[in-house]
């Protein structure tokens, strides 16, 4: 399938929501809405012209301003590969994908507990990585500043 | 937390009879510290013969820190919680405060018996963001340093895995073979395992002129001990009476946590990104993706020792048909990709290991995030070994080849 292909299908089921995005290494890169990322996830696992059955992904960007998720989705069966992105606020709420993929779930917790945001209905939602009696934030954040951090000046 | 384990404690001791309250606050804060985060379905529903076990951090078994809570019923596993997070060291953290080449070392300190693979799909992250091509010789030279890290890796993992069922003679056999092995890596990058060897567009240094008769040499001489390691292991009845039917993953199971790597291939379905997306020069070289059939422990030991064959023969053929040339396309010295994001993954000796890249045009990275395939692989663990007896979860976390640093970055 091209990669035309593939967005059309999005487009088609959730017309005038989908946009298109640059993104190096991948078929397809395009944003949602975060209300509907669950939704969206679904479909993308559901459809068999898709079934994007392997979440290889599950990242978090911090942008100052917003944060963004970016789900790296693949498919054993067309071997195509797509990224979708969501942005929210800091602080934000967003559905899990676990009920999708259960690979999300130790990706959530990650995310949740280093750059402080929350998902929604997490099966499990504990601390993973970090230290028990840690008490310095949420450390994966720009302006996160603990003891004895220096930052390297930009160039 | 504390209330949930007291109402634990007295539904197992209803009389009080060795409880008093002093001893029982005693015993509650030794219990609750440093566990704390219990998940609640470990202990809400814990039947009248069932009760918590305690495996690790320090445990030989569990190659690195890892902490089991096991459920047991008996002698039987009724659940398993791992915590993680004992090797966290913020990869991802120290990439925003280091330039793109200054991150290289740190790399190998993700999986360091495999660190080739981390510098590879560093480099080719990179290398696609910024469109940088790579010179044949480069390309060869690292595909024959991947595929002798991935032996020595599966080396360290058969001896270490047969271990823990106790046989000690294969680790000796692993351990003299591996030797042999970082030392040819060490005459090329001048370290036995933390490498710092590849480079944007190519590798630090040539080939020394002694390597390339030392490694022909070793692929000789690799070739019968394979066949050695099979004679101690894959038809002994002990090992097979510890591996055969035991830990059965699914293929379906295995994508829904996105295992990848030996463990997937393992469960029966042929995936190997060498194959079907090659990057680098693998699709100039002839090898088979070996899989299991039964995605048992004893599939996923197979699996590793075809997987060791088919990496000799790729040095075999590396070593036959490496061009001479240029090791390394010029880059700027002071390195600047330009903006934009990038997700790369090639196939580690534990699996589909990718790195995504966010740059915004300076010599600093924005964000780095590591995917490493032993984060997936171990989160599958709860569901392979509920059921079990407790002698089966060494040999069940074992079988996956999950190594810490790997999994907490």
């Amino acid at each position: 399938m091209t990669k035309e292909e593939i967005i059309q299908i999005f487009q088609n089921k959730f017309p005038e929501r989908i946009e298109q995005i640059p993104f190096v290494g991948v078929d397809v890169a395009f944003k949602v809405d975060k209300d509907l990322i669950l939704e969206v996830c679904r479909f993308a696992k559901a459809t068999p012209e898709l079934s994007f059955d392997l979440l290889a992904c599950l990242s978090c960007v911090d942008y100052i301003d917003h944060m963004e998720l970016v789900y790296n989705l693949f498919s054993f069966t067309h071997k195509h590969k797509i990224a979708i992105k969501t942005s929210l606020p800091r602080d934000g709420e967003i559905d899990s994908v676990t009920p999708v993929w259960n690979a999300a779930n130790w990706h959530e917790r990650e995310i949740a507990e280093l750059f402080g945001m929350t998902f929604r209905n997490h099966p499990d939602p504990r601390p993973i990585l970090l230290a028990e009696d840690w008490n310095e934030g949420y450390p994966m954040r720009k302006n996160w500043d603990g003891k004895d951090f220096v930052r390297l000046p930009k160039k | 937390m504390e209330k949930i384990l007291s109402d634990y404690l007295k539904n197992k001791f209803p009389t009080d009879e060795f409880l008093t309250d002093e001893t029982d606050e005693n015993n509650l804060s030794n219990l609750s510290n440093p566990s704390g985060n219990i998940p609640d379905t470990m202990v809400d529903k814990v039947g009248a013969e069932e009760f918590l076990i305690n495996m690790g951090p320090q445990h030989p078994s569990t190659h690195g820190v890892c902490r089991l809570l096991l459920k047991m019923d008996g002698e039987v596993i009724v659940d398993v919680v791992p915590y993680i997070g004992y090797l966290h060291r913020s990869m991802e953290k120290i990439a925003e405060n280091r330039t793109y080449l200054q991150y290289m070392p740190l790399t190998d300190r993700i999986d360091y018996v495999s660190a080739m693979f981390c510098n590879h799909v560093f480099c080719l992250a990179v290398e696609k963001l910024a469109q940088i091509q790579v010179p044949e010789r480069a390309e060869y030279v690292r595909v024959i340093m991947d595929e002798l890290n991935r032996i020595a890796s599966h080396l360290i993992w058969l001896g270490t895995f047969a271990l823990d069922l106790g046989a000690i003679t294969p680790f000796l056999y692993c351990f003299r073979e591996r030797e042999k092995i970082l030392d040819l890596l060490e005459m090329v990058s001048g370290q036995r395992m933390t490498f710092n060897y590849m480079r944007f567009g190519g590798v630090s240094r040539d080939l020394p002129p002694v390597f390339i008769p030392k490694a022909k040499e070793f692929v000789q001489y690799f070739k019968p001990r394979v066949d050695e390691y099979e004679d101690i292991l894959t038809n002994n009845p002990i090992f097979l009476g510890r591996t055969k039917g035991v830990g059965i993953l699914d293929q379906k199971t295995a994508i829904d946590y996105s295992v990848t790597g030996p463990n997937l291939r393992a469960s029966g379905l042929r995936w190997d990104l060498r194959k079907e997306e090659p990057y680098s020069i693998y699709d100039r070289f002839e090898f088979d993706v070996p899989a299991g059939t039964n995605s048992d422990v004893w599939d996923r030991y197979m699996v590793r020792i075809q997987e060791m064959r088919q990496a000799n023969r790729i040095v075999e053929q590396a070593l036959e048909s490496i061009p001479e040339g240029e090791i390394k396309t010029k880059t700027p010295t002071v390195f600047r990709p330009p903006k934009g994001e990038v997700y790369a993954r090639i196939e580690s000796t534990r699996g589909e290991m990718g790195f995504y890249i966010v740059s915004d045009g300076s010599t600093i990275p924005y964000r780095i995030k590591l995917r490493t395939a032993s984060f997936s692989n171990l989160a599958v663990l709860p569901v392979m070994s509920r059921g079990w007896k407790i002698a089966d979860i060494v040999a069940i976390f074992a079988s996956l080849d999950v190594i810490m640093p790997d999994v907490d970055r």
